[in-house]
């Protein structure tokens, strides 16, 4: 009786422990094959989320270059900055609101008021009180260790050289990303690549500082060097500002080409953004606009330079060749006058430049044929974009037989011959001088010497265009030009040691309606120094100058100085020894 | 019966003089060994401090040196030097231009400041390892 107890209370308890063996073992199973699941087949899934949720991500960036001028003096470059925040909720008490601004205003200069005005005024968790301190106020706001008060890094661009080349240069955003002039057509190149910086995470987003770190550096964008020289710029910039306000001018621009290169070393365009104030993101978006590249203007007598050589080039005429100027020349219904509407009976092909005769140039322009003419300004680099690099860059607007059939003219050879009717930017135009003054050849204008990035330089070679008019008929032309020069005053043209050339334009402007403003003008000269060997080609062209509008009296003054300062700078000789004194 | 039974087993787990020693040992292994994490993460604590503090500094350096380029860059600016020619040395410009010609060579051009250039990278090849050498005096048919 008492085994059958025994057995049948063994019996119990072994069923029992199977039992549970038995579930323990399913529970096992079922936690192997999830285990499985998670770890195995979804393994890939899960490893991600778990680094997702662990492992933080900063992008980082490196400093922007900066752009130089020739010599390697800054014209832009970057300064790290930082922006202090405040947390709103710390200073929801006023006496902590008071104490800490206090401090804060003593370093940072803005008002604590201002500053506690900034931070009860919003809703929103963070707010910035300061923007754009320097390392030291950085220091010493961490230095004060308040909670709630924090430092975001930033940069700045910084103009060493103040407003110089402003439209050229180009505005950068607060974002770091380039918007106009240089800063937009070279921001690939000087803002670098970004790196990036993955490390682990606690459970509240801390940095773990046992935890892995990777880093991929930053990399800082390349320096540019351009072909600018800042201090013949400031001598551009000087004299054009100067000018303007002297004749209350609308507007101007100055450019300076070294003709055997096509290098810029100077392009000043007034009006102008002023980049040195904080706001010039809020300027009027026409002050950012490089003038001398976007906005064509109808270049007026200057424009006689380029009929004469394509003349003297096709073996038509020579400086003294001679023709007769009754004062009238009939195109089809239309008749050429002088801008004096005078008639000054025999004249040579260089008196035609000397006297800025129309009927002249006319008559050169007519003997050329249509033809021949649109395609010698064709070849000057007219009507077409120079490919500077720049953006915006405006092409003009010729109109011949070819490009405009039905709406061309006869009498467009003609007032074109002059430079009416005909639209060219003014870096075309001083483009066009200094392919004269570099024996024929049309040069690329360059603006950018070389790229220095950071481990390698790329420098830019100069290019050559074309080959517009032979050498000799270069040359040519510049003694007339210097014959030119030699009957304006010298109140207006005066550069002591160098000969120089040059001529003079005073073109009307035109209205939208496509006519012209009655008693409105532009003003300009073209010149080259020294007349030998000539080291600079410079356009300076003045816009709606009040009272005497002509070309001599308002832009030649304005070579004159950039010669007499840009010569001896540029370490080019004077030509009349009785100015050179021997030193033994 | 059952009181013999516990007393045989509480007599086989009394512990002699040499297994007090074992487990003594097995007891600090263990203890090291739970230490060793700690120390390794003490270190690491540590080192990893170090860092974030060089990198701070460096990056402080970098600011310090970029104040002190910016400040070079408005030094030398024409304004300033303008300011101080006219202010300081109390120069006028020259009402006329003598040139004088000199026996000597002209000034060589400005150079592009070096904070600006490629910066110079130390020669990747170092010498030859012991273990280049060693593979080098083996004859390769």
């Amino acid at each position: 009786m008492a085994k059958k107890l025994r057995n049948k209370r063994w019996n119990t308890v072994t069923w029992r422990v199977w039992a549970v063996v038995g579930v323990i073992a399913f529970g096992a199973v079922v936690v192997t094959l999830r285990l499985v699941q998670l770890q195995i087949i979804e393994h890939q899934k899960y490893s991600e989320q778990a680094r997702n949720t662990h492992i933080a991500r900063e992008t980082i960036s490196d400093r922007r270059g900066a752009l130089l001028d020739r010599n390697g003096y800054p014209l832009a470059a970057s300064q790290d900055t930082y922006d202090l925040m405040v947390e709103r909720g710390r200073w929801l008490n006023p006496d902590i609101a008071r104490a800490q601004s206090t401090e804060l205003s003593r370093i940072t200069g803005v008002p604590a008021r201002e500053m506690i005005e900034t931070v009860t005024d919003v809703d929103v968790y963070e707010v910035p009180v300061a923007r754009g301190l320097v390392y030291d106020q950085a220091e010493a706001v961490r230095g004060l260790g308040y909670p709630g008060v924090r430092l975001i890094e930033g940069s700045r661009r910084v103009y060493p050289e103040g407003n110089l080349a402003a439209t050229l240069l180009g505005f950068v955003g607060q974002d770091g990303v380039g918007l106009t002039g240089l800063e937009s057509d070279l921001d690939s190149v000087l803002v670098g690549s970004s790196g990036l910086i993955t490390y682990e995470t606690d459970g509240l987003g801390e940095l773990l500082s046992i935890g892995d770190r990777t880093e991929t550096p930053a990399q800082a964008g390349s320096n540019v060097v351009l072909t600018i020289d800042r201090y013949i710029q400031s001598i551009a910039e000087r004299e054009l500002q100067k000018t303007i306000e002297a004749h209350k001018a609308s507007g101007g621009s100055v450019i300076v080409v070294r003709p055997e290169t096509g290098e810029i070393l100077a392009i000043a365009v007034r009006p102008s953004v002023d980049m040195t104030k904080g706001d010039a993101a809020n300027s009027n978006p026409d002050l950012f606009r490089n003038r001398a590249v976007t906005d064509g203007y109808e270049p007026g007598s200057v424009f006689k330079l380029f009929t004469a050589a394509a003349a003297l080039d096709l073996g038509l005429v020579d400086p003294s060749t001679s023709w007769y100027d009754s004062g009238a020349l009939s195109f089809g219904e239309w008749t050429i006058r002088n801008w004096d509407l005078s008639s000054n009976g025999t004249q040579s092909v260089s008196q035609i430049l000397i006297k800025s005769l129309n009927t002249g140039a006319a008559w050169l322009a007519d003997l050329c044929g249509p033809d021949n003419f649109y395609s010698y300004i064709a070849n000057f680099g007219f009507g077409a974009v120079t490919n500077s690099g720049l953006g915006g860059e405006a092409p003009g607007q010729v109109r011949s037989p070819t490009t405009d059939p039905t709406g061309w003219a006869t009498v467009d050879l003609a007032t074109n011959s002059f430079g009416q009717g005909i639209r060219a930017t003014p870096l075309q135009v001083a483009m066009g001088v200094a392919a004269i003054a570099n024996d024929g050849m049309l040069m690329k204008p360059q603006f950018v010497r070389q790229i220095v990035a950071a481990n390698a330089t790329e420098s830019i070679q100069s290019e050559q265009v074309r080959q517009v008019i032979k050498s000799d008929t270069a040359r040519t032309m510049l003694d007339m030009m210097g014959a030119v020069t030699d009957t304006i005053s010298s109140q207006y043209i005066d550069v002591p040691g160098y000969r120089v050339g040059g001529k003079t334009g005073t073109a009307n402007v035109t209205d939208d309606n496509g006519g012209y403003i009655p008693d409105t003008y532009i003003a300009s000269f073209a010149g080259v120094a020294p007349l030998d060997d000539p080291e600079i080609a410079v356009l300076v062209k003045i816009d709606k100058p009040k009272g005497v509008p002509w070309g001599s009296a308002v832009a030649a003054p304005v070579f004159s100085a950039i010669a007499n300062k840009a010569l001896p700078y540029l370490g080019v000789a004077p030509t009349e020894a009785a100015l050179v004194q021997d030193v033994q | 019966m059952a009181t013999q039974h516990r007393r045989e087993t509480a007599a086989g787990i009394i512990p002699n003089g040499s297994l007090a020693v074992a487990l003594a040992l097995a007891a600090m292994i263990v203890g090291a060994a739970a230490l060793l994490p700690l120390v390794q993460s003490s270190g690491s604590t540590a080192t990893s401090g170090q860092i974030g503090r060089l990198q701070q500094e460096r990056e402080d350096w970098r600011a310090r040196l970029q104040e002190q380029e910016v400040l070079v860059a408005q030094l030398s600016s024409l304004a300033h030097i303008e300011n101080e020619a006219r202010t300081r040395l109390k120069m006028v410009e020259p009402e006329t231009v003598r040139y004088i010609r000199v026996p000597a060579a002209a000034p060589v051009p400005n150079q592009i400041p070096s904070r600006y250039l490629p910066q110079p990278t130390a020669p990747s090849d170092a010498g030859k390892s012991l273990w280049d050498e060693i593979l080098d005096g083996i004859p390769v048919p």
